[in-house]
């Protein structure tokens, strides 16, 4: 077989490879976001049509009348929330970690990365138990403070890595000229932790608007319910009727894909958390 | 806020700067503290205490614990863990491992793969099973359709036990190939090309580069990305709720799910918080191990 041929059939495997991959990556997606767009009728056809031939919003409309944008300003809300604090309370903690060899730094480091391994599932009931007891069940504050006690390792882990990065030449350079280690921090070297500061924001941002474990446990009531635990529980409400479910699908993830397309570099060093030091 | 942080700026002595670090730290420590460490010991306490709802009644010693490692549904949970985890743990490494390899060299197709993949991973965990779930089951006519020709148009996948599981895993991987894939194309990033250029020079062949090469350098990552799967497949609860609800009867309740229902269908906080602290001591072994893998400790540069 010449080189060339080679080649060629290589290319032609490589296709078909990616092409496989595409479909099952994305099948399920696509095949919701068709299926939400037919009418009721024609959701349950056997056999499915592939791409609707009647397109219609309705089962949006339908989800509009069932409080769809209470619960979406519900859960940006929390999200927002929850990355503020999230990297208010991380980029410190990160940089005081990368700068400084205080005593009990090690013990700091242990609990970071500790944290960061838990699973939230196990802490599950306990932590039910504790804010029951602080009477914080049903409060957009507590799950605001879950999650920013789940995501701060990460947070930290990330910093910590990025401050690690900047040369400490630049605060000992701007202490010289009278600035003081607070000020060093805030104006010199926070500006330039940019890249770090998007990254984990984003990583913080996804989890807090995907989370539905954590919510369906800590809330009931609907004036606090997020997206994902309301998406749940029209799963109850709309049982078989497919149309309004998948359209809320729809909902739900359209704003984290459109977010992971602009930043997708930022998304990886966010799942890695710069845990893969070979 | 700021006053705080500059109470002391004067001097540049050691325990100023100690005092300022502690200061930054103090805040994450103090959340950390609240939401994580607390939960546990109230969890702890809660264990060795009969609960009915949460009126917290008399000591109890293990009897909580006695209860639930007994029950026949508890061990058919741990049971069905260990399949699922397994299960899902081969095969995600071996799919996430795979794509790794293919996707490795950077030019725009990899890159437009990659995001591709990523795609289940980043979206909710929930939206996914219930998508999952709409493509499995009969309303969609997936099944049937693809099923019919085989003369078993009716099977449905849901309501038999080896199918169910099989359902599981299949969403398993599904969503965290992608992230197995991350994790050990960083670890692949971190080769030097040099040394594969090097053993090309010496003649080897491509399966003894990946046999001699890759595979002992890429050892650690490897085993973080081992660790983090299993941990998060021992513990995922969202698969297991949304897809299957554990059924059929209690053929795919994994233990995650037993403590769930335990806890907010049963109401039994006792012996809810006795499991987790059970399952809770599994995962500290994956801890350690992974602590170690991260070396956090090290000293500062």
């Amino acid at each position: 077989m010449s080189y060339v041929r080679v080649i060629r059939l290589r290319k032609i495997g490589d296709f078909l490879l990616n092409a496989i991959i595409v479909l099952f990556a994305l099948a399920p997606l696509l095949w919701g976001l068709s299926s939400s767009l037919k009418p009721a009728n024609r959701i349950l056809q056997v056999p499915p049509e592939l791409i609707p031939s009647e397109v219609t919003f309705a089962h949006y409309e339908t989800l509009i009348e069932n409080q769809l944008f209470h619960y979406m300003a519900n859960s940006a809300i929390v999200s927002a929330a929850t990355v503020a604090l999230c990297l208010a309370v991380g980029a410190f903690a990160g940089y005081a970690l990368s700068r400084f060899a205080f005593p009990g730094r090690n013990l700091v480091m242990l609990a970071v990365v500790t944290v960061m391994s838990i699973p939230i599932a196990s802490l599950l009931v306990p932590t039910y138990t504790l804010i029951a007891n602080l009477g914080l069940l049903d409060t957009r504050t507590g799950l605001v403070l879950l999650y920013t006690a789940y995501e701060l390792p990460i947070v930290i882990w990330i910093m910590f890595g990025y401050f690690n990065t900047i040369p400490r030449q630049l605060e000992n350079a701007a202490m010289i000229d009278g600035y003081s280690r607070f000020d060093a921090l805030r104006r010199v070297i926070l500006p330039l932790a940019g890249p770090g500061l998007i990254a984990s924001g984003l990583f913080v941002l996804t989890a807090a608007w995907n989370d539905f474990v954590v919510a369906v446990v800590m809330t009931s009531a609907e004036a606090v319910r997020p997206l994902p635990v309301a998406v749940y529980f029209y799963l109850g409400f709309f049982g078989r009727e497919w149309g309004p479910l998948l359209a809320a699908s729809m909902v739900s993830i359209a704003p984290i894909i459109l977010i992971f397309v602009i930043f997708q570099k930022y998304f990886v060093s966010g799942v890695t958390g710069g845990s893969v030091k070979g | 806020m700021r006053a705080w942080f500059q109470r002391r700026r004067k001097g540049a002595s050691r325990a100023d700067a100690d005092a300022f670090a502690l200061r930054l730290v103090a805040p994450a420590l103090l959340i950390e503290f609240l939401f994580v460490f607390v939960p546990l010991a109230v969890g702890l306490y809660y264990s060795f205490h009969s609960v009915r709802f949460f009126q917290v009644g008399r000591f109890v010693g293990f009897d909580n614990y006695l209860s639930v490692l007994t029950s026949p549904a508890v061990l058919n949970s741990f049971a069905v863990t260990a399949v699922f985890a397994f299960g899902s743990l081969i095969l995600t490494f071996v799919v996430g491992f795979a794509l790794a390899l293919h996707l490795e060299r950077d030019g725009r197709v990899a890159v437009f793969m990659r995001a591709v993949v990523l795609v289940p991973y980043v979206i909710s965990m929930l939206v996914g099973s219930l998508l999952l779930k709409w493509v499995l089951s009969q309303d969609s006519g997936v099944p049937q359709t693809v099923l019919g020709p085989l003369g078993i148009a009716d099977f449905s996948v849901f309501a038999d036990s080896s199918s169910a599981m099989a359902a599981l895993i299949y969403n398993a991987v599904w969503r965290d190939a992608a992230f197995a894939m991350i994790m050990l194309l960083a670890g692949l990033k971190s080769i030097p090309l040099e040394l594969y250029a090097a053993a090309r020079v010496d003649g080897a062949s491509p399966w003894y580069r990946f046999r001699r090469l890759t595979l002992p350098l890429l050892k650690t990552p490897m085993l973080i990305t081992l660790v983090r799967l299993l941990m998060h497949f021992v513990n995922s609860l969202t698969f297991q709720l949304i897809l299957t609800g554990g059924g059929p009867v209690n053929k795919t309740e994994t233990v995650a799910l037993r403590t769930f229902r335990l806890g907010f269908e049963d109401y039994a906080l006792g012996r809810a918080n006795a499991l987790s602290f059970v399952v809770f001591l599994i995962n500290v072994c994956m801890i350690v191990l992974l602590v170690k893998l991260f070396k956090p400790t090290e000293k500062l540069r």
